[in-house]
């Protein structure tokens, strides 16, 4: 009796093993076809896989946030970050970022060149500790050569140079962000972090970039607008922007959805889209428009 | 991305995840231990406490109990964390996996027959005889396999490391994958950790075959 309930055991293992070989020679299979396909549609296709539906979820802003009651922290990072608009930094570090620099919302003629910090007027021997989190492109990530970087990383960094501070990155896990901000092992959260919902909360520094927050779906799907989206499956990456809209100003949305799956990363999420296990993601069009055009 | 600097910037998160890996396999055995000693000790007092200790260590997330140590410190006293993380790290895993080591070991000594003691007491052994003489070598023959279970898992919890931002092997991988938008990098990271424990798993089954000098 054992020994048969083994073998089905293992005669089912190496079936489902079967099946994985299979799907995966099925993809490498189809790959060169489609490439071989030179017809203007079908390659038209392959260039607007995954599209934005025209209806959007809401706007947000990034700001950086500081501890409760660091007026003057805030104020001197502001002022510093201000100073960099005029001079044209912000600009030039934007221009670098395809995905954002649409997005920039600060304009030098809009900002008071009285009351800024002059260059090099910080305290040299401060070292500020930039808390970000690492997996959250363009605003900061591991670039290609494997360092740190993103807009806020140089934004950041520009700004220590400008004050003379010592520049220290705390790349950490979004979901600790609070407890080691109050903690003290970072002095600010700037990674693309938004300020609706979260007024109250922090003691807010400059409001540097504006994002829309979208569905993103496949261009086939025959998803037009956010009510084709009722008994469909969407996904979203936990403690984002998109997944506190859908829970609370979209709500009603939400429920029409036939199911919100939350997942930790977008990454994830991107390739469950790909893969068609869901029909969309509710993400901000900064990340998402990255995610389309990185992803292979 | 080229798979080049992929590795090589993996590489340093692999090494990371080794120091973690080698400093609580060292800490935490003896402690197994002296935890295990404990546990087994005639004053009932020591043994509740040690009863605690164990029932919390795993029955909580050891995610949970790594937060707790990181921050615990300056939530409850005040103190500065800086520069404190990986000590924080080595004194969550090592504490945690002290608890299932004890137990492992428990599980060994207990299994020992009655009869053993006896006989030895009649051939004249002393208490500290008979124990390192007689009842060690046994009991590290039958928990071998257990302890090889709990090293094994311990290579793969290392990835727990994250929640306190260190970057570990798997936390890159995660970051690499959210900047290129592919699955590659967690690839490379599980052949690393399957390597590893194939390497773990060697050496122990080595160890065992050592301690099989009856056979």
């Amino acid at each position: 009796m054992k020994k048969v309930l083994c073998l089905l055991l293992a005669l089912t293992m190496l079936f489902s093993l079967c099946a994985c070989g299979a799907a995966v020679k099925e993809n490498a299979g189809t790959k060169p076809a489609e490439a071989d396909a030179t017809d203007a549609p079908e390659a038209e296709a392959q260039d607007a896989k995954f599209v934005f539906l025209d209806e959007d979820l809401g706007v947000e802003t990034y700001a950086i946030g500081f501890r409760k009651g660091e007026e003057e922290l805030a104020n001197t990072v502001s002022g510093a970050f201000k100073a960099l608009v005029l001079d044209g930094t912000y600009e030039q570090i934007g221009s670098k970022y395809e995905d954002i620099k649409d997005y920039l919302c600060l304009k030098a003629e809009d900002i008071d060149p009285a009351d800024l910090p002059e260059r090099g007027s910080g305290d040299s021997s401060f070292t500020f500790k930039h808390g970000f989190d690492l997996d959250y492109p363009p605003y900061s990530f591991r670039k290609d050569d494997g360092s740190v970087g993103g807009f806020d990383v140089e934004m950041c960094q520009a700004v220590c140079d400008y004050l003379g501070w010592g520049y220290e990155p705390v790349p950490f896990n979004w979901e600790a962000k609070d407890m080691e901000l109050n903690a003290k092992s970072c002095d600010c959260i700037w990674s693309g972090f938004t300020k609706e919902g979260r007024e109250d909360m922090y003691t807010w520094g400059v409001t540097y970039s504006n994002n829309t927050q979208g569905i993103l779906v496949a261009a086939d799907s025959g998803i037009k607008t956010l009510a084709d989206l009722a008994g469909k499956v969407v996904g979203v990456q936990i403690d984002t922007s998109a997944a506190e809209l859908l829970a609370d100003d979209q709500k009603a949305l939400a429920d029409t959805f036939a199911e919100l799956k939350t997942y930790e990363t977008y990454t994830v999420a991107y390739n469950d889209l790909k893969a068609g296990a869901i029909d969309a993601i509710a993400i901000d069009m900064t990340a998402g428009t990255y995610l389309v055009s990185t992803a292979s | 991305m080229s798979l080049y600097t992929m590795l090589s910037t993996m590489a340093d998160g692999m090494l990371k995840t080794c120091a973690i890996f080698f400093l609580t396999v060292l800490f935490s055995m003896p402690l197994g231990m002296i935890v295990m000693l404990l546990r087994r000790s005639k004053i009932k007092p020591v043994q509740w406490i040690v009863k605690i200790y164990i029932a919390v260590m795993r029955g909580t997330p050891l995610m949970l109990q790594l937060l707790a140590w990181y921050f615990g410190p300056y939530y409850l006293f005040g103190w500065s964390i800086r520069g404190y993380r990986f000590t924080a790290i080595i004194l969550g895993f090592t504490m945690n996996y002290a608890a299932y080591f004890a137990e492992i070991y428990r599980g060994g000594i207990e299994s020992i027959p009655n009869g053993q003691y006896e006989a030895a007491e009649v051939l004249g052994y002393s208490k500290i005889q008979t124990f390192f003489k007689i009842i060690l070598p046994q009991v590290i023959k039958t928990i071998l396999p257990s302890v090889t279970n709990e090293v094994i898992t311990l290579v793969k919890d290392t990835s727990l490391a994250f929640a306190l931002a260190y970057s570990e092997v798997f936390a890159l991988a995660k970051q690499i994958a959210a900047s290129q938008t592919s699955f590659t990098p967690y690839v490379v990271a599980g052949v690393f950790y399957f390597i590893a424990n194939y390497v773990v798993a060697f050496v122990m089954e080595r160890i065992e075959k050592a301690f099989n000098y009856y056979k």
